[in-house]
Parts: structure tokens; C-alpha cells; sequence
């Protein structure tokens, strides 16, 4: 019965979207700082709920009065006033069904700004403003949705994407909107000041490895080389432990040009030596910034964090269980 | 197709390889249920160890037999410290260097030599291998032939060696050394150049080259009679300085005739007799050993001849003694006396003898006729003596001028129990001869870059290292071996480096 032909529900719910129609495209160019909106319709937020079958009173004001004349202009429609009032509320959004209608809408806003933009020329990664995006919790929690993981990863991309525009050309419009997504205070704006090369022309810097520890001061000078007050044979007696404790500079031919005075502690002959590696080479970043890639190439850059693994009860070592006994 | 669900307990069934059912070995599956046919067959514990046994065998435990194990048979005696001692001087296939020129009585004083790989001369290797000048482990054996580097050490004691020999002002001097420095820094090499150009300007050349040899107790000791504190003798050990005395010096000793008398070798010495003669009879007779040893020094450091024997004295030339190890000399000895006393370094006559060259001679240098000591000490066998360290200290400090009186002035630890004799063995006053130099420690650090990259030059010419010799290269090599230690050039330099 009911379900099978169209029924006065059916017709209000018709009248309601034309009647919300005005406000749809109202509310897709409004100005908002929010990055998702929704909208109620502002009448409906005013008045009390009602209902399609409901006697309406205005109705009754506009009423033709009866017999006063055979035939009569209708009355000039006012716009301004809907003849149907929505019989309940609408989603503001056609995302509304979708499950996350915010996060919904804000994608299609960026995809929109990016199709948009797309012929904007970009930068690499690297050059790109550093955006701290917000993380999926922070997201989750701003937005009040549940966002899952690979949409967000999604939007992630987009946003990336976007702020790759050339920093020059990039338009107001995507830059407010990128903004939008940055999680609150700036993470990047407190950078520890970079170290310098100090009165005396030394550049001090740390390095770890294993266990040890090692403090390098870094002079220009002609290759001399000291560790812990000793050359560097009597500290290191095996050729290769030399070769890793002198490889940054090796790399990037600055052997001659620069002396070192190292001090290390803790571990073993390899773990000091190459805890030295990583202390001249940072030492001599502080001296030329721009051997940074080429360091990084020869893998003096990337901190080695392993330590080693601890000892577990029930086992020989870290991981070697006991033998297997038969009772 | 049997469902892998049993209908009635709702269990997934375990898949069974399929096989064909055979009637006699395998159990049926109970017709009413759906279970999938399971091999119940069980295999029979196998004792595997134990053969069958045959019949009649006996059962008894058996041992089993030791089975015999053919092993080849341990090189002859001495074999093996042959081959450890064994010196090679010459690799036919590394490439013949061009134009290297040989360490002579001339390229000694060339300065601009410096750095530059200079070849021993062909005809003194036989000289200075009988001197112990070679040891193994010098890296001799990758090279077409025996060279060593001009280093400006090397070009000062040729400029001494120079002003000794020639006429003027530095005549007949004598220039004393203790060489040391860090480990490979060439000290023994220090010592096989200043024998070149001994031989080379005709010296003569004591060696020892093992100084550690005299005191570990493997050779025989006699007290002298009638020395006081007793002094001990060493035949064998004096033998052998005599024959490698003989051996490096023939040319010159021969040359040279007795002098003099001497008494206690009535009969076997009569003046007129050669050196070298005088030598060997204390090779063929070890029980006079030290007393030939005493004559055949008292000839060399002759300067006139006794009255009456003019006819036979010749001028006698410089003397080198060089003595590697110096460190072994300056504790107690594996020795002992009849009361079983350790046995002091210093108490061995021939020990005391070359210790006693490092002091000032009474009336006269203790070289008469000019000459030089240089002493090397030893970094890789090294007894530690806190006392020597000390005079070492002492040593350097009186040499940069510091007043013994002064507090500067480095004292030994009252608690730690220095031996005093060795401190007061390297204690040399000063000379109040003009000709006799100091004692003085030289150390030896590294190359310097100009030297190092001579050095490796030497390497690329010889085929041995395949590598372009270049600023940074060297530079890398330098910094590398610790700022041109010689010892660890050679390793960087003799080391295979695959292209990565």
C-alpha cells in the first residue's frame, strides 16, 4: 500500500527542496572561516518546527477575497515569501548522507581549489612552505567526525599539492584555505637558532653512535687530527676505524683544510670511531651549510639511533632461547 | 566428494593426502560417519643404532678403537723460525723504479734530496745484512730492491756524518742519540741509514740489533774475576758482535793493524797482526771472547800509537755504534748471581761497555776518533721502565735548556721506586770536550706532506700502489697515518683498494 504510490510525504518533501533551492546556492558562495560548513536554513531556525498538512496561517492572508469581483488579476506573487514553507529540516549539504559530511565537504572544496589551479606552476616538496598540518586525532576531534585514515591520507595528498603552488603565485584564496588545516600555534616557527662557528673559528657539535659519545671542534687548518689528546693511529690502531673517524671530511675533499680536536667516551673502538664521524660531520655543516646533500649522499647526515638490544628474561641473549629440553 | 564439514559435530574435517584405500593395511572409515580416512598405521620404533646382529655375535659392550690419524709431520727444528726470520730484500715483480739513485758518501748531504726514495747500494747489502741493519716486517720484500726515504732527519745526520769525516772544524766529533718516537716511526730505519752512510764514508760499525738478546737469559754469562761490583761476561753474545763486526767491516778492519801490546792475549795477538784477525780469535775461542772484544776496542779508539810500534798504526776512522732496543738495557736481567740475585742490565761488562759510551770519556770523547751512538729505542717490545721515562724526560728538558736545579726540572716520584741507575746512566754532564757532542733524545714524528708524497710516488713507481698520486690523495694518506708515521704510509700505500 502506502509504500507503493506516492503519498503526501512524498510531495512535501518535493516542495521542500524547491523551496530550499535559493538557499542552496547561497549558502555554496558564502565567506566562511570555517572550513566546513553546514547550514540550517535561517527561516527554520527561527520558527518552530511545522508540517505540510498543517492549516498555515499566512495563506489565509493572501486569500482572493470571494465575490467582490467576477474575474480578478491574481495577485502579484512576492517572491520574498515561499508559498511552502519546508515541512522539515534539510541537510544544507547533499554530503549530509554521507557519513562524514564535513570532512566530505571540505575535500570537495580543495578539489574544487585545485582543478581550479592546477595550471599554477609548482615547486619541489622541498622548496614549499613547511605546513604543520593537522594530525588525524587533532582532525578527528576539530572536525567531530570520524575520518578514516585513507581518507584522510587523501585530503593530506591534496593539500600537499595545493601548497606546492609557487609560493609567488599562489592565490589568497588557497593560502586562507591551507591555513585552515594547520594545527594550532606554529611547531615550526620555534627552530633552535643554528649553531655558528664561534670567536676563536671552532665549530663545536656532538655525535653519537652505540654508546659512545663525542664532542668535535672543527678549526680550519691543515688535517691535523686529535682524539682524546692522542693522534689519531695511537687512538685507532685498525685503518678502517681512521677511515670512519676522517670519512666526512674525506667525502667532500676537505681533508687538508680542516683540523679536528675530538673527544669521545663510552663503547667500543668502532662505536667511537664512527660516534666522531657524525660530530665532524655536523661540526662541518656549521662551517659550509651547503655540503649537506653531499653528506647526506655519503650517510654521515642520518643518525644511526640502533643501540643494542636488551637481554630478556627467559632467553640467552636478546632473542636466543635456552635449548630445548624433553622435560 | 566427502564434505569437509562433519555434518553431525560441525568440526572442519583435516584434509588427507588422498590415498588409494588399501583393503588389507588401512582401517575403513566407520560407514555412518563422514570422517576422512586417516593412515592409522603406525610405524615400528626402529632401533637404528644397533647393527643386527649376526649369529653367535658376542654382546658384551665393545670400546671402539682409537682410529690412528695420519697427520703430517712438524718441520725440522728451526725450520719454522727460519722462515720467520728470513729477510727478503728484493721482489722481482714489482716494477724496477727509473733513475732512483743510491744513499752515497754524496746524496747523503743533498738537500734537495729531501723526500726522494733513495736505493741502498747493491754491493753493502751484504755489509748490512751481516750488521743486523734488516729486520723482518720492514716491508723490504715488496720492492724491486731496498730503498729508504730522505727525510730531513735523515739529511741532518748525513750533514753530521759529513762534517765528522771531512776536514774542518767538525773533525773527529761525536754526536750521540737516542732515537725515539711512536710506533712505525722508522726508528730502526733511522738506524739502518746511519749504517749506510758509515759504510759508506768507511766507519766502523758495531751493532746490536737486538738489545733484548743480552738479558733474557739465552745466552752464557761468566763473572769477570776481579771486577768490583762483578761484572758479568757474555761469550756468546760477544762472539757474535765480533763476527758481525768482522762480517760489515772487513774492508776497513782488514786495513788496520795491532798496534799496540796487548798483555792478557800474549799469545794468540802480536802487533802487526790485522783486525780482522784479531777479531776471530774471539770467534774461534768464546772463552776470550770479551777480553778480544776489550783489545779489539782499545785499537779502534787508539789515536797514537804505543811508543816503539809506529810502524804499525794507521789513523783509525770513526767509530757508529747503534744499539736497537735500548730500553731492555735499563732493568733487571733474566740472570742471576751465585746467590741468586737478579741480575742488573747494567752489571753485564758488555752492556756497561756501550752504556758507558753515552757519558763523557775521562780525558778524552769517548769516541777519540769521532764517531757516532745512536741508540733507538723500541715502541712495539717495550718493557715499561718508569725510571727511563724519567731520564728520558730529564734528557729533554736539560736539552731545551731547563736548569736541573730548577722546580721545572722533572724528578722521578719519590714513592714510585725509580731505579736509580738508569737515571743516573742517561745523567751525562756536560762535555768539556768541544768535540764531543751531548747526549740528546731525538724523536722521530711523521713525514712531512713534500716527503709523503716522494714516499708514495716510490709506491705508484713501483707498481704497487694503483692509485694517482695527487694532493688529496697524499693528503688523505697523511692525515690517515697520523701525520706521515712512515710505518702506516706503507700499510695505506701497500693496501689493495678495490673500486667501489
Amino acid at each position: 500500500m502506502a509504500w507503493q504510490r506516492p503519498s503526501c510525504i512524498v510531495q512535501a518533501m518535493q516542495s521542500a527542496r524547491r523551496s530550499a533551492q535559493p538557499l542552496l546556492q547561497s549558502s555554496s558562495v558564502s565567506p566562511s572561516l570555517s572550513p566546513i560548513p553546514t547550514y540550517l536554513f535561517a527561516r527554520q531556525r527561527t520558527s518552530t518546527r511545522s508540517y505540510a498538512t498543517e492549516a498555515k496561517p499566512e495563506a489565509k492572508k493572501h486569500e482572493p477575497p470571494k465575490a467582490q469581483q467576477a474575474f480578478a488579476a491574481a495577485q502579484e506573487i512576492d517572491f520574498s515569501v515561499f508559498s511552502n514553507r519546508p515541512a522539515r529540516i534539510v541537510p544544507a549539504s547533499p554530503a549530509y548522507f554521507s557519513g562524514n559530511p564535513k570532512f566530505t565537504d571540505g575535500l570537495l572544496e580543495m578539489e574544487r581549489l585545485l582543478a581550479k589551479y592546477e595550471s599554477l606552476p609548482t615547486v619541489v616538496p622541498s622548496e614549499a612552505p613547511q605546513m604543520a598540518w593537522l594530525k588525524l586525532p587533532q582532525f578527528r576531534e576539530f572536525l567531530g567526525e570520524h575520518v578514516p585514515a585513507r581518507k584522510f591520507k587523501v585530503l593530506l595528498s591534496t593539500l600537499q599539492r595545493l601548497n606546492q603552488i609557487d609560493p609567488a603565485l599562489a592565490p589568497q584564496e588557497v593560502r586562507t584555505k591551507l591555513n585552515s588545516f594547520l594545527r594550532p600555534g606554529n611547531p615550526y616557527a620555534d627552530k633552535p637558532v643554528p649553531p655558528v662557528v664561534d670567536e676563536l673559528g671552532r665549530a663545536r657539535a656532538k655525535g653519537k653512535r652505540k654508546t659512545s659519545s663525542a664532542v668535535v671542534y672543527l678549526v680550519e687548518g691543515e688535517g691535523e687530527f686529535m682524539v682524546n689528546g692522542k693522534s689519531l693511529l695511537e687512538t685507532f690502531p685498525r685503518i678502517h676505524d681512521r677511515e670512519s673517524a676522517t670519512w666526512p671530511l674525506r667525502c667532500v675533499q676537505r681533508l687538508d683544510k680542516y683540523n679536528v680536536w675530538a673527544t669521545v667516551k663510552g663503547g667500543g673502538v668502532t662505536g667511537q670511531a664512527e660516534a666522531i664521524t657524525l660530530a665532524v660531520a655536523r661540526a662541518l655543516l656549521i662551517h659550509e651549510p651547503a655540503l649537506k646533500p653531499l653528506l647526506r649522499k655519503a650517510g654521515v647526515v642520518t643518525v644511526d639511533a640502533r643501540q643494542v638490544e636488551r637481554k630478556k628474561p627467559g632467553h640467552r641473549k636478546a632473542r636466543k632461547s635456552p635449548q630445548w629440553v624433553k622435560r | 566428494m566427502v564434505p569437509s564439514f562433519c555434518g553431525t559435530c560441525l568440526s572442519r574435517l583435516r584434509p588427507t593426502p588422498r590415498v588409494l584405500p588399501s583393503l588389507t593395511s588401512a582401517p575403513r572409515a566407520a560407514p555412518f560417519h563422514t570422517t576422512a580416512v586417516l593412515s592409522s598405521v603406525l610405524m615400528k620404533k626402529k632401533n637404528r643404532d644397533a647393527p643386527a646382529k649376526k649369529y653367535r655375535e658376542r654382546t658384551a659392550f665393545r670400546m671402539k678403537k682409537k682410529r690412528h690419524v695420519e697427520r703430517p709431520r712438524p718441520p725440522p727444528a728451526g725450520e719454522r723460525q727460519a722462515l720467520r726470520k728470513r729477510i727478503v730484500l728484493s721482489n722481482p715483480n714489482a716494477l724496477e723504479v727509473k733513475d732512483m739513485k743510491d744513499l752515497s758518501a754524496d746524496t747523503m748531504i743533498e738537500a734537495r734530496l729531501r723526500g726522494s726514495v733513495l736505493g741502498l747500494p747493491m754491493p753493502m747489502l751484504d755489509q748490512l745484512r751481516a750488521s743486523g741493519a734488516f729486520k723482518p716486517h720492514q716491508g723490504w720484500a715488496i720492492f724491486r730492491r731496498p730503498g729508504t726515504v730522505m727525510r730531513s732527519e735523515t739529511l741532518e745526520m748525513g750533514k753530521n756524518f759529513h762534517e765528522i769525516t771531512s776536514e774542518g772544524a767538525g773533525k773527529g766529533k761525536v754526536f750521540k742519540r737516542i732515537i725515539s718516537g711512536v710506533r712505525a716511526s722508522g726508528k730502526t730505519v733511522h738506524l739502518l741509514q746511519a749504517m749506510t752512510m758509515a759504510f759508506a764514508k768507511k766507519w766502523v760499525v758495531f751493532t746490536v740489533p737486538e738489545a733484548q738478546d743480552l738479558v733474557i737469559g739465552h745466552t752464557t754469562y761468566t763473572p769477570i774475576s776481579g771486577t768490583n761490583p762483578t761484572l758479568y761476561a757474555q761469550a756468546d753474545a760477544t762472539a757474535a758482535l765480533l763476527s758481525r763486526v768482522i762480517n760489515s767491516n772487513r774492508d776497513v778492519l782488514s786495513g788496520l793493524t795491532v798496534s799496540r801490546e796487548h798483555p792478557s792475549l800474549r799469545s794468540t795477538v802480536k802487533p802487526g797482526m790485522k783486525l780482522t784477525e784479531l777479531a776471530t780469535v774471539g770467534t774461534t775461542d768464546r772463552a776470550i771472547a770479551w777480553t778480544v772484544f776489550q783489545a779489539l776496542w782499545t785499537e779502534l779508539t787508539a789515536t797514537s800509537p804505543a811508543p816503539s810500534l809506529e810502524k804499525h798504526f794507521q789513523p783509525r776512522p770513526p767509530i757508529l755504534v747503534t744499539v736497537d732496543g735500548l730500553a731492555h738495557w735499563m732493568k733487571n736481567t733474566e740472570y742471576r748471581t751465585p746467590e741468586f740475585q737478579p741480575i742488573h742490565a747494567h752489571d753485564l761488562a758488555f752492556v756497561n761497555h756501550f752504556l758507558s759510551l753515552l757519558k763523557p770519556g775521562f780525558e778524552k770523547p769517548s769516541l777519540p776518533n769521532g764517531g757516532a751512538l745512536v741508540y733507538a729505542l723500541s715502541t712495539s717490545n717495550k718493557p715499561s721502565v718508569y725510571a727511563l721515562d724519567v731520564a728520558l724526560k730529564q734528557l729533554e728538558a736539560r736539552q731545551a735548556g731547563v736548569d736541573p736545579k730548577s722546580p721545572e726540572f722533572p724528578q722521578p716520584d719519590p714513592y714510585a721506586n725509580a731505579d736509580i741507575r738508569v737515571i743516573d746512566a742517561l745523567n751525562v754532564p756536560k762535555p768539556k770536550d768541544a768535540k764531543e757532542g751531548a747526549l740528546e733524545v731525538q724523536t722521530l714524528g711523521g713525514l712531512t706532506r713534500e716527503e709523503t708524497r716522494g714516499y708514495m710516488e716510490y709506491f705508484a713507481r713501483s707498481g704497487i700502489m694503483r692509485e694517482k698520486v695527487s694532493e688529496e690523495s697524499v693528503s688523505e694518506k697523511w692525515t690517515l697515518a697520523a701525520g706521515g708515521v712512515i710505518g702506516e704510509l706503507e700499510k695505506l700505500g701497500k693496501r689493495v683498494r678495490v673500486a667501489a
